[in-house]
């Protein structure tokens, strides 16, 4: 009886438990969120609600678009207006899963009669997804390890730099849903696993196929779930749940990825989704021989595991090979090759190594994106591979993957930030269990038991050595006494603040420019705005044929086609190097040269970013060599970097630096009239603030080209071409005159206007009136 | 007061007006011994205002307008010329569209000779006369500078220069042009003979001559991209009225006529210069996908394209139809894909058909007609270029009927598994039952 009573007692005390616990779950993830949310609002507070930076313009451009004219039509919409004169088919060369996303949100919105303007839901869709990837980071860290765990995981991804950097409001960018879609694939993908059910196979397919829409990132679900299979089967941990969840997932999510457009035949015809195959072809291999293992004896089948392993692994090797020679599977790309040769990018393709996210990262950022999860999440990682198990080692090859990646590119310490913050949850979660456990340490063990007990039968392997161990270094732990606990308490406590702190100051100070709006504070503290960008590009909309072509460097294609609603003639994507190579080689000739270049290309305005006068380091003077490098690539007879050096190897603009460069289209565009410029009273005329010079061509004659307009700040600065007509007559410069005319001294003065004919007759004079009445 | 008068009467006679010409005269005699030429001018309807060129209330423009069309410079020994004239406003008024005939002489001054260099010819030094010791009038005085230049020497543009054949010889006194080799837009519309040469005939050759043969221009002509008109004569006499009407007689004996061919040369030059000539427009557009009417918004790839342009010629104060039989048309996206002579209808309509390429883009329809002696005739229409919409490709190919076959079969099969396999368990269980 008193065993019944107990029991009883113990579920309603269980019930009530489960309900506590519920509660928390969904208060911290509610406040996770909303505090996710808040602090990415810094951009919309000091500025506006506006769209950040370069590819977001683009983003918003394309999602209006789809807004005001329907799917289809944006689906087939040929974009006459970027990469001039070849066009840009929209349709098949983007990732739709954010226009889609935002553009499905204003369709609800406004059907609920909720009026919101695209513009703002484009501006705040990163931040209220960050939500959601913070709750779906719970439930994959609770898959992984425990309810606790996820809760910190979650708070940690929500404030985190290195995901906020790329979800601010305002940076409309793929990743900020894509994130959210890793994530939850993830989630799906081990739960899937765990239980063997098609259910939440089919259902990791279908986040895959949303992840597939929205981000190139796929590339990484799509070889690592194949790694974490491929791992298992090493392992020895083959099971019939794997062989159900992988073989549905791989086959769904192949189909459904192919439904893009601009993923298309990819899946099967490139070499990055070649592992997902093997591992298939494998997977069906093992199980083939499990089922053959059954049948026979042990040596008959231990000489078929070897040679049919042997034949049909240079079988699929041959035939892999084969087929990349033959021309059915393309070979790596080069985004991909950057990835192993770090040095690869540079020497083959400059346009990647160009592009600063694309840069190694340095320890520096390690820590100022992740700040204190960096030394924690080693610590998580050891527990999951002290505990492993099948999910765990899945979370392993995350971790080892991502960490390497991240070391690579700059840009993809994004993929390593959530794993980064579900092993630093688990190892604060174990932590402070470890040192809290005399407060609560009757939840913490019922929480074991109550994920025990919602699964009894739970057949995955390893799943009750969790437990145990806890207890057993709990065990452990009743050696340390209440003080060093207490510290130990506070300490990571207050660690966990100065990481909020942390996060709030980078957030603040790093990732909240807009970029397209610079802020400047003056020695009084006050800050001035520095809109030079939307200036300039207002006057383009307002004062330029609206068919006019600009030719800029690529970087600002996406802004001048959002904000000025002008054809481009290269942009953020970048998908054909020639054309922008030939803009390149356009800015590094001299200015002839470059004219033949832009008649060619029907260019009417030429616009440069200059930060000379305010001290704007990312200028084009600063980008130049990359533009000299592009075009040498594509132009290596007309173009050579060496040209643009001083002798001594120093890229200098003084008057020290290489004639080439003091005579290119760019550096001339750049410094016109700037020689005349003095910017104060201590420093002379000329002076570049931002390369700490004196310029070395001050006096620049432009013959092609004409100013047309320069922004406040001189930030901007837009030049026309002209038009062959304007070269009326081809005048015989005085220079090439056979016969040398004397020089000429005029006798009319403001009273005297009277000119002189050689030998006039006196009696003219007389006769003038007459002239009159003809 | 004068000039609003004569504006007015300007727009009364505007059915035959030609436009204002400004005329800058030595002084007054020239106005009487060229009277024939102006008088060819008058009848055609050219308003002549006659100004001496040191004249010091000389203005081309007036609040930002010009006054003239055209402008008639025959003052060669001008040394600075009056009021607002300088070789700056002369050139700004070519740049604006102005017409402009300027005749030299051996007593050619700096300014004439600057503003030559402007637009890509230069006069010979002071004093320079061409001579040539073969073909020279009977006439002459015995420097052997009244030259007669067959009609053969002139430029092979009946648009400019008439017909050849017709023209009898033409008496030439001046100096000599040299033009620019290097520039494309100069046109020699009369050059000397091979024996010529230009020097001055008092004195002994010391040096090389500046032009010798036929490098010797004694007519230059230049359209300017913004196809406005200069002829450069290097003989104010060439248009007088003594050469217009005196017999030619060349002293080797071949070349005999009653009357000189100048008047001939100089009334088609007049008319080319100021645009009565070769002046040619394009009067519409039209582009269309074969079978249609109206412009689409955007081609798509391979489609039968459909392209007319109207070209209209000036002639006698009314456009008409223009007919020729080499306009081409190109269809260009950098480089030209397309190239296609258009075909002549009636009323000077040119069409062309052809498919578009495979490649998608943004094109140019582009007519670029440009012939001596005529207007440069040029006309770009923009058109996009698509790929196939989504609904555009096949729905069924051929070659993946085995595919289509091996979908169906397998949903087929998988049906008639599914049956079986569901019986085959009614079997078990009732087996098992018993």
């Amino acid at each position: 009886m008193s065993q019944a009573g107990s029991k009883k007692g113990a579920v309603s005390k269980l019930n009530k438990n489960a309900a506590i616990n519920s509660l928390i779950v969904f208060v911290v993830l509610l406040l996770a969120w909303v505090a996710g949310f808040a602090s990415r609002l810094f951009a919309v507070i000091r500025f506006e609600s506006i769209i950040h930076e370069f590819d977001p313009w683009f983003n918003y451009r394309a999602t209006a678009y789809m807004v005001k004219h329907g799917f289809y039509n944006f689906l087939n919409w040929f974009d006459e207006r970027a990469w001039y004169p070849l066009g840009r088919i929209v349709g098949g060369t983007v990732y739709p899963g954010l226009m889609l996303t935002s553009g499905s949100i204003h369709w609800i919105l406004h059907l609920l009669h909720i009026n919101v303007h695209i513009r703002d839901i484009c501006v705040f869709l990163a931040p209220i997804f960050s939500g959601l990837t913070a709750i779906s980071t719970y439930l994959l860290t609770r898959e992984l390890w425990s309810s606790g765990a996820g809760l910190f995981a979650a708070c940690f991804i929500a404030i985190v730099p290195g995901y906020i950097s790329r979800s601010v409001a305002g940076s409309y960018d793929n990743e900020g849903i894509a994130i959210f879609a890793l994530q939850f694939t993830y989630f799906l993908w081990i739960k899937s696993v765990k239980t063997g059910s098609v259910f939440w196979a089919v259902s990791a397919a279908v986040s895959y196929f949303y992840m597939v829409s929205a981000w190139g990132g796929y590339v990484f679900i799509i070889n690592l779930i194949p790694l974490h299979v491929f791992v298992l089967l090493l392992m020895g941990r083959y099971s019939n749940r794997l062989f159900t969840s992988y073989t549905t997932f791989y086959i769904l999510g192949l189909i459904m990825s192919m439904q893009i457009p601009f993923v298309g035949f990819q899946p099967i015809r490139t070499s990055e989704h070649m592992a997902a195959a093997g591992v298939f072809a494998l997977l069906f291999a093992v199980a083939v021989l499990k089922y053959l293992q059954s049948m026979m004896s042990k040596s008959e089948f231990k000489s078929l595991v070897i040679w049919g392993g042997l034949v049909s692994a240079g079988l699929v090797f041959a035939t892999v090979v084969g087929l990349t020679y033959a021309g059915y599977i393309a070979p790596w790309s080069g985004r991909f090759y950057s990835l192993w040769d770090t040095g690869y990018a540079k020497i083959h393709i400059p346009i990647i190594a160009s592009v600063s996210e694309h840069q190694p990262t340095t320890w520096f950022s390690f820590f100022f994106d992740l700040h204190v999860l960096i030394p924690t999440f080693p610590a998580g990682l050891w527990y999951c591979i002290k505990h492993v198990n099948d999910e765990r080692v899945f979370v392993i090859l995350y971790a080892l993957s991502a960490v390497y990646f991240a070391g690579v590119m700059v840009r993809l310490m994004l993929t390593l930030t959530p794993v980064v913050c579900m092993l630093s949850g688990v190892a604060f979660s174990v932590i402070l269990e470890m040192y809290l456990r005399e407060e609560d340490s009757t939840p913490a063990i019922e929480n074991e038991e109550e994920e025990s007990s919602q699964n009894p039968k739970r057949l995955y392997d390893k799943a009750g050595k969790v437990p145990k161990i806890i207890k057993h270094e709990s065990k452990e732990q009743d050696a340390i006494g209440q003080n060093i606990r207490s510290i130990a308490a506070v300490v990571f406590v207050l660690l966990l603040m100065l990481f909020a702190v942390h996060c709030t100051w980078v957030t603040s100070n790093a990732y909240s420019s807009p970029s397209i709006v610079l802020a400047s504070y003056g020695s009084d503290g006050t800050r001035q705005i520095l809109d030079d960008f939307r200036e300039a590009y207002f006057w383009l909309s307002q004062n330029t044929a609206d068919d006019a072509r600009v030719m800029s460097w690529w970087d600002y294609g996406y802004q001048i086609a959002g904000m000025a609603n002008r054809t481009t003639l290269v942009d953020n994507n970048t998908w054909n190097n020639s054309h922008i190579a030939l803009v390149g080689k356009a800015m590094s000739s001299n200015e002839s040269a470059a004219y033949e270049i832009m008649t060619a290309l029907d260019v009417d305005y030429v616009l440069v970013i200059f930060g000379g006068v305010i001290g704007y380091s990312g200028d084009d003077i600063n980008k130049f060599l990359w533009m000299v490098r592009i075009a040498e690539g594509e132009h290596p007879k007309d173009i050579r970097e060496s040209d643009y050096f001083t002798e001594q190897g120093e890229f200098r603009v003084d008057a020290e630096g290489s004639p080439t460069l003091l005579n290119c289209l760019m550096y001339k565009l750049s410094y016109y009239r700037f020689g005349d410029l003095r910017l104060d009273y201590r420093s002379p005329s000329g002076f570049d603030r931002t390369r700490n010079a004196v310029i070395g061509n001050k006096d620049i004659n432009l013959t092609y080209l004409e100013e047309a307009y320069t922004s406040e700040h001189w930030l901007v600065r837009i030049y026309r071409v002209k038009k062959p007509d304007e070269f009326n007559r081809p005048r015989i410069p005085v220079a090439n005159r056979v016969i040398k005319s004397s020089s000429f001294v005029s006798k009319k003065s403001t009273k005297r206007k009277k000119g002189t004919i050689k030998n006039k007759p006196v009696i003219v004079k007389g006769k003038r009136p007459a002239v009159k009445l003809q | 007061m004068k000039n609003p008068i004569i504006l007015i009467f300007a727009f009364i006679v505007a059915a035959k007006a030609q436009g204002n010409t400004l005329v800058l005269l030595d002084n007054q005699v020239i106005k009487e011994t060229h009277s024939i030429f102006f008088k060819s001018l008058q009848d055609r309807g050219y308003t002549l205002t006659f100004k001496i060129a040191d004249d010091s209330s000389l203005v081309l423009s007036k609040y930002g307008e010009y006054l003239y069309e055209n402008l008639i410079i025959f003052a060669p020994s001008v040394i600075e010329f009056g009021g607002n004239l300088n070789v700056d406003t002369i050139t700004q008024f070519i740049d604006n569209g102005g017409n402009v005939l300027v005749a030299g002489s051996e007593s050619t001054g700096d300014i004439l000779r600057e503003l030559a260099s402007e637009v890509g010819f230069e006069v010979d030094e002071e004093g320079a006369f061409v001579i040539d010791h073969l073909n020279y009038d009977s006439s002459d005085e015995g420097q052997h500078t009244k030259l007669v230049v067959s009609s053969e020497n002139l430029i092979d543009a009946p648009v400019i220069v008439g017909i050849k054949k017709n023209i009898a010889p033409i008496l030439y006194q001046g100096t000599g042009i040299l033009a620019d080799s290097e520039n494309p837009l100069v046109l020699p519309l009369l050059t000397a003979d091979s024996t010529a040469y230009s020097y001055q005939p008092d004195q002994a050759i010391k040096e090389y001559p500046h032009a010798i043969g036929k490098d010797t221009v004694l007519i230059a002509g230049l359209q300017a991209r913004n196809n406005a008109r200069i002829v450069f004569s290097g003989s104010l006499s060439f248009f007088s009225d003594e050469y217009f009407t005196s017999p030619v007689e060349k002293v080797s004996g071949d070349l005999k006529s009653a009357k000189s061919g100048n008047e001939d040369v100089a009334v088609a030059i007049s008319q080319w210069v100021f645009k009565e000539h070769g002046r040619l427009r394009v009067k519409a557009v039209q582009h269309h996908k074969a079978g249609e009417n109206a412009p689409p918004h955007d081609y798509t790839i391979m489609d039968d394209v459909v392209y007319k342009i109207g070209i209209e010629i000036y002639d006698n104060g009314k456009w008409k139809p223009f007919s020729a039989n080499d306009v081409q048309l190109e269809f260009v996206r950098i480089d030209p894909f397309v190239r296609t002579t258009l075909k002549s209808n009636a009323n000077g309509v040119y069409e062309a058909k052809f498919k578009i390429p495979d490649v998608y883009g943004v094109y140019q329809f582009k007519v670029d007609y440009d012939r001596v002696g005529f207007t440069r005739l040029y006309s770009t229409t923009q058109v996009s270029v698509r790929p196939l919409q989504h609904t555009q490709y096949e729905r069924f190919i051929d070659s993946a009927y085995p595919y289509y076959t091996s979908a169906f079969s397998m949903m087929l099969g998988l049906f008639v598994f599914s049956i079986v396999f569901l019986h085959m368990k009614d079997d078990e269980k009732k087996s098992k039952n018993e």
